[in-house]
């Protein structure tokens, strides 16, 4: 609901009186790249390597080994308890560690889980940025948050070279999402980067090659 | 009022030589500041270095921009629709006292006597938090930065990160104290989760959060946020209630376009490919984050600066504070002498603009007209373009009011008009001088302090000493010796 004031009217009276030629979105020039060159393998490699640059840990696995994988990261880890989105797929949870599954934990439960587990929609090789709109194996946004890891699975086929080819891959603009480039991190004092001031303090990324 | 700390209200704050005279007098601020602006500005060049299409990203960024505010009205109105149809409540603030009444009257239906907040400065711009503490309501600062400013009673000092006038120890001396914690050590390691322990359940049991907006989408009413350190998403999803705060010109066309600002802010703002954490959502998701949402749209001055055709260029702006970074006079006197909380180039012509002209005149003025500003700025803001226009809007507002021959400015500036206009004049004023100023030139051949009007020169930077030559005299003696 919007409420009608004469502030608003006063507001857009003042931006209408002065902005009399209006013109056409299509005349904006994009002349920057939209298509990365890169084959996949060197995408790929820039994907892994520019992860890595923000501190996070990358693995990769064939389609097959991922269950397996999903299972030794958990285990390296060294952590017991996870959370995962109700829509995540049932062989990603690997046996031997207490799942709590997402159909609407309370924010304390969550915030005692250890870890979780989530897919992404989209990853970005030029900066290292996975991306999640909040699908059902993708979770509610609260749930990369609190916990204090993050497992992330990405495939090769969702990984794009530019951020203009990502939004190639919007058919729809997202009603919610969330752009992850690294931990959380901070520079503030002194320009230090310090990972993990209130978000999870690990990113760990599994990139599945299903494209090869 | 004088309480040793910057004012930051440009109502009430000195000009800014004045201003800038004891940061010029602490050797530790300095340092602090240069460090950090050479940092980001280390990295920044690192990033755009390896961005072959970075100067066509500026040109699309600058023509979206251009675009919006062209269209202004029609895409506020419809970020309203979309943002209302999917469950937002959309506010219009003509001025600061209207924006905070209208968060203040949501707190109070909401009966909310604590908030947390990411970092705005349009927040600090409309001076909220005090107007919060009047009305019995605490506001936590949950950026790190914003954390070590509230708890240190300090004000920021730079747009992006505003507490980069302190260093280690001065933060662990504010959190030992803050915080009840007399064991801590002056490790950013250390201080950083000193802050993650504090906010952890604030974060968990305060319902109701205030946010700023570095972009709204038209298209679909969503809002976008760009953060590092998580504090941000905590405040987006964990409130029930959240309200958050934009100036008008915050709108962007399209969804898609944010496929060039999110290219231009990191890299231009921190020195990153992208921020940590870039967060977008539209109205209210069931299940998911807040399920009150409030958008307050702010004026505040903007749709005047929108009327002048050179001046509206201010509004293109998305807060980098690249332009800060790089600033020959910014690095040397850092934020607080700016008198605003937009201190550096984009804050000498924002700040005047949005007081309407009649406070912070002298911010025009502190600038050495480099043009540095304006090529590191990711939409092309010609800031040296709009410092020029305000100075001389200054000082025709200034002839308005002096009394034209009790003016020595004037007076001097006829002076030199008519010295300058002949030869004969010119070489008089030149002999006049060198005799006037040897007894205050230095053997090293500088100036360093003159009397009475001179003053106002030497103040604030050294004069060269007249050499005893002037090029025509050389030139013609030396043709009678070639000869």
């Amino acid at each position: 609901m919007s409420l009608p004031t004469a502030s608003r009217q006063l507001i857009l009276d003042c931006i209408r009186a002065v902005t009399q030629n209006p013109s056409a979105y299509a005349k904006v020039l994009r002349t920057y790249i939209r298509r990365g060159g890169l084959g996949i393998q060197e995408k790929l490699k820039l994907m892994i390597e520019r992860l890595r640059e923000y501190d996070a840990d990358v693995v990769e696995c064939a389609p097959k080994e991922l269950p397996a994988t999903i299972a030794g990261q958990l285990a390296l880890s060294g952590r017991q308890v996870f959370v995962a989105p109700a829509g995540l797929p049932a062989e990603w949870l690997a046996a031997g560690f207490d799942w709590k599954i997402d159909r609407g934990l309370e924010n304390s439960e969550i915030e005692r889980a250890e870890g979780v587990v989530t897919a992404a929609f989209c990853g970005v090789a030029d900066s290292g940025t996975i991306v999640l709109h909040h699908s059902s194996a993708e979770g509610r946004r609260i749930l990369t948050l609190l916990p204090d890891w993050h497992l992330c699975i990405l495939y090769a086929s969702q990984v794009v070279e530019t951020l203009p080819e990502y939004f190639d891959r919007c058919p729809l603009p997202p009603v919610l999402a969330t752009y992850i480039s690294g931990p959380s991190a901070t520079a503030d004092i002194e320009m230090t980067r310090i990972k993990g001031v209130h978000g999870p303090r690990f990113l760990n990324v599994i990139l599945v090659r299903d494209e090869d | 009022m004088n309480t040793g700390q910057p004012v930051l209200d440009p109502r009430y704050a000195p000009g800014f030589p004045i201003a800038a005279l004891p940061v010029l007098r602490n050797p530790q601020l300095r340092k602090n500041v240069a460090h950090a602006t050479d940092v980001i500005q280390s990295e920044r060049a690192r990033l755009i270095a390896e961005k072959s299409d970075w100067q066509e990203l500026r040109s699309a960024a600058s023509a979206i921009r251009n675009h919006v505010l062209e269209n202004l009205g029609s895409y506020l109105e419809e970020f309203e629709a979309r943002c209302t149809a999917a469950g937002g409540t959309v506010h219009w603030a003509s001025d600061a006292a209207e924006a905070r009444a209208i968060i203040l009257d949501i707190l109070c239906q909401e009966q909310a006597s604590e908030v947390i907040k990411i970092k705005t400065m349009t927040s600090a711009e409309i001076q909220l938090n005090p107007a919060l503490e009047a009305a019995g309501i605490h506001a936590y600062e949950t950026d790190l930065a914003e954390i070590i400013l509230q708890l240190g009673e300090e004000e920021p000092s730079h747009i992006v990160v505003p507490a980069l006038h302190l260093n280690r120890s001065q933060v662990r001396e504010i959190f030992a104290r803050t915080m009840g914690l007399k064991d801590l050590t002056d490790d950013p390691k250390a201080l950083t989760a000193a802050a993650r322990n504090y906010f952890r359940q604030k974060f968990l049991t305060i319902p109701t959060a205030i946010s700023g907006a570095n972009f709204l989408v038209a298209e679909t009413g969503s809002v976008a946020v760009v953060e590092s350190e998580g504090n941000g998403r905590m405040c987006l999803t964990l409130p029930r209630i959240l309200i958050t705060l934009a100036g008008i010109e915050k709108v962007l066309p399209r969804f898609a376009d944010l496929e060039v600002m999110l290219q231009l802010l990191a890299r231009s703002a921190t020195g990153e490919r992208m921020s940590p954490y870039t967060s977008l959502w539209t109205g209210v998701t069931a299940g998911d984050g807040p399920q009150r949402f409030h958008v307050v749209l702010l004026d505040n001055g903007r749709s005047s600066i929108l009327a002048r055709p050179i001046e509206r260029q201010t509004l293109k702006c998305i807060r980098c504070a690249a332009c800060l970074n790089t600033c020959p006079v910014y690095r040397q006197t850092g934020g607080h002498a700016y008198g605003s909380v937009y201190p550096g180039p984009i804050g000498a012509i924002l700040t005047p603009q949005l007081m309407k002209m009649e406070f912070a005149q002298s911010l025009p003025f502190a600038s050495s007209l480099c043009g540095a500003c304006y090529e590191v700025c990711p939409v092309k803001i010609n800031i040296p373009q709009v410092l020029l226009e305000l100075r001389s809007q200054v000082v025709n507002q200034e002839r308005g009011q002096a009394a034209w021959l009790g003016d020595l400015m004037f007076l001097g500036m006829k002076a030199a008009n008519s010295i300058f206009a002949s030869a004969r004049r010119f070489h008089a004023a030149q002999a006049l001088c060198r005799i006037a100023l040897h007894p205050f030139t230095r053997k090293d051949g500088w100036i360093h302090s003159l009397p009475s009007l001179g003053a106002k020169w030497t103040q604030t930077r050294d004069l060269r000493g007249l050499p005893s030559q002037s090029f025509r005299q050389w030139w013609a003696a030396r043709a009678k010796e070639g000869r």
